[in-house]
């Protein structure tokens, strides 16, 4: 039973974008592996390494098992104060599309509050994401985060 | 020539350099100071990697202290470094960071420079049509660019500004000299760079790398990872007269690095962390030089670390902005000769520095806390007693402070405190 969906659709790239973005804005980040594909990638580079083709990651996780360590390490093993992404987004662009595969990307500016209320704009740059679709289910396969900038704050303790 | 020094900046606590007066990481005119005795004194700084430049032409932009420094390789293929400023009004001639030039001309009134720095033309020089133009006392030949000593070693570039600094052999000591040759001796691969925002003194930063005795406490990841541990076999080793040090520590790359342990210390351990990573793909490591030495981390006085954290190797560079403010630039890289596997290696395990780094995050931050802390206790100061007095290493140990007194030996050496 159930409905089977066999193509992917731009709405649900999109949904899955949205749901990702709040999910780490919301600080919940046991959850961030569930939004990808195993084996997958997610990693975070800057405008000048990608354009220079150099391909050194500030964070580089390449299947679950990798995610979920990162998880455990920011959860349990990483000392850091507390701290909250806000994510602002543009309007997602596709860059192409298949019946399986939508590749997107997006703009972003990462707002982060400490709680003592420092508020500083962290981080701007574009997501280059794969979204696929996985037994009806819509996830990355690959989401690269390029910074705009090549100089980075202090600490990127919780991904982006 | 030094300048006399400006009536005396801070008064050393009378125990020496197992104090630290909180006064040197917040004063502006110890910043200040530290520009003329340090960053334009006798010292070899660290201006980039000769791969980085691999053609005549090439350049890449360095910072030594706030003088902003193009580092160039010549139509000889010799490496050069001149101060990024037109001697004209003083313009940067280059803004790009790297890229590739046949000569140097400013964008504000076309003067030109060739790849060593030598004045050759400016734009009007015989004026306009027969009127006006250079004064007869202009002379091209004054006005070249200024030009730092450069010494380049396994394709390390250092650069001087002083004619008092030491040989480069002298200034380090043979055993940085032999480390050096170690991890840099094969042709180096570019794979990336990024620079940090580091909310502190670049004193604090430097401290930090120099203080083994911190590794396993601040960075419960490497507990994790089952490195750099205290209990592991491994030492320091200082440069010459202390000034820079190399912190090593050795495993078994057979067994993952478990036999160099107090079996009660790892369960200790184990039970803190309560978990070990299930992905094994960063813990696959091999022996890159052949000699069980898994981590070596070396600094050249003032800012210069040379880093080895297993198959994670890089460069960084502490560059002072202000009293509470510095920039960390990392440059990582491989071996030409490397597979991709070995390529890919590096880049997983590149996971542990930087700011997202699993062991390094603690390390950008931790300076930014204590200048916090100290602030309104300008008169009081550090007590770096672990390890002794003296800067002389312990045999076997990294649980000591020695090399952080070695740093403060040279600063005071050179800043006359
Ligand atoms: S400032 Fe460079 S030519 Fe005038
Ligand atoms: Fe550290």
């Amino acid at each position: 039973m159930g409905i089977v969906i066999h193509r992917i659709t731009e709405s649900q790239a999109r949904q899955l974008i949205s749901d990702y973005t709040y999910t780490i804005d919301d600080g919940s980040v046991s959850n961030w592996p569930t939004y990808f594909t195993d084996p997958c990638l997610y990693r975070i580079t800057t405008r000048q390494n990608h354009e220079m083709v150099m391909p050194l990651s500030i964070m580089l996780c390449d299947n679950q098992a990798m995610l979920y360590d990162r998880v455990e390490a920011i959860e349990k093993a990483n000392i850091f104060e507390p701290h909250y992404y806000r994510h602002v987004l543009s309007e997602s662009k596709v860059v192409d599309k298949t019946d399986t595969t939508i590749h997107m990307e997006t703009s972003f500016i990462c707002v982060r509050t400490m709680l003592d209320g420092r508020v500083t704009l962290f981080a701007t740059g574009r997501y280059s994401d794969q979204i696929v679709l996985e037994e009806g289910r819509c996830l990355f396969r690959s989401r690269v985060v390029i910074l705009d900038s090549s100089k980075i704050d202090t600490l990127i303790a919780i991904p982006i | 020539m030094k300048k006399p020094q400006p009536a005396l900046l801070v008064t050393w606590p009378e125990e020496g350099v197992r104090r630290i007066p909180f006064e040197v990481y917040s004063d502006p005119e110890v910043f200040k100071y530290e520009q003329e005795a340090i960053f334009r004194g006798p010292i070899w700084h660290f201006l980039g990697l000769e791969v980085q430049i691999p053609d005549p032409g090439c350049y890449v932009l360095a910072q030594v202290g706030e003088t902003p420094v193009i580092v160039v390789r010549g139509d000889d293929g010799e490496v050069g470094a001149m101060v990024n400023r037109c001697s004209h009004k003083g313009t940067p001639l280059a803004f790009v960071p790297s890229g590739k030039v046949s000569r140097f001309m400013c964008i504000y009134h076309n003067w030109c420079f060739d790849l060593k720095g030598k004045m050759t033309a400016a734009a009007f020089e015989r004026g306009v049509r027969g009127k006006g133009g250079m004064a007869s006392t202009f002379n091209k030949q004054e006005n070249g660019l200024q030009r730092l000593r450069v010494h380049t070693l396994h394709g390390l570039i250092f650069g001087t500004f002083s004619d008092e600094t030491p040989s480069f052999a002298d200034y380090v000591g043979a055993d940085l000299i032999a480390n050096i040759a170690r991890v840099c001796g094969r042709k180096l691969r570019l794979l990336g760079q990024y620079s940090q925002a580091i909310p502190s003194n670049w004193k604090l930063y430097i401290e930090n790398v120099k203080d083994p005795y911190h590794a396993s406490i601040l960075h419960a990841f490497n507990g994790v990872m089952k490195q750099d541990r205290l209990t592991m076999e491994g030492g320091i080793v200082m440069g010459s007269k202390g000034w820079s040090h190399i912190s090593f520590s050795k495993m078994d790359f057979e067994t993952g690095g478990e036999v160099y342990e107090e079996a009660e210390m790892r369960s200790a351990e184990l039970n803190i962390y309560g978990f070990g990573l299930r992905d094994k793909s960063m813990t696959a490591v091999w022996d890159d030089f052949g000699d069980s030495v898994s981590m070596t981390i070396q600094t050249i006085f003032p800012n210069f670390v040379l880093q080895q954290l297993r198959n994670c190797l890089a460069v960084r560079t502490i560059v002072p902005i202000g009293t509470h403010e510095s920039e960390l630039r990392w440059i990582a890289f491989g071996f030409e000769d490397d597979d991709e596997a070995k390529t890919n290696g590096r880049l997983k395990q590149a996971n542990m520095m930087g700011p997202a780094g699993l062991i390094a995050m603690e390390d950008g931050m931790i300076g930014g806390l204590v200048q916090r802390g100290i602030a309104g206790s300008l008169d009081k100061a550090a007590v770096v007693e672990m390890g002794g007095h003296g800067i002389e290493p312990i045999p076997g140990s990294r649980v000591s402070e020695g090399s952080v007194r070695g740093f403060w030996t040279g600063y005071r050496a050179l800043m006359g405190l």
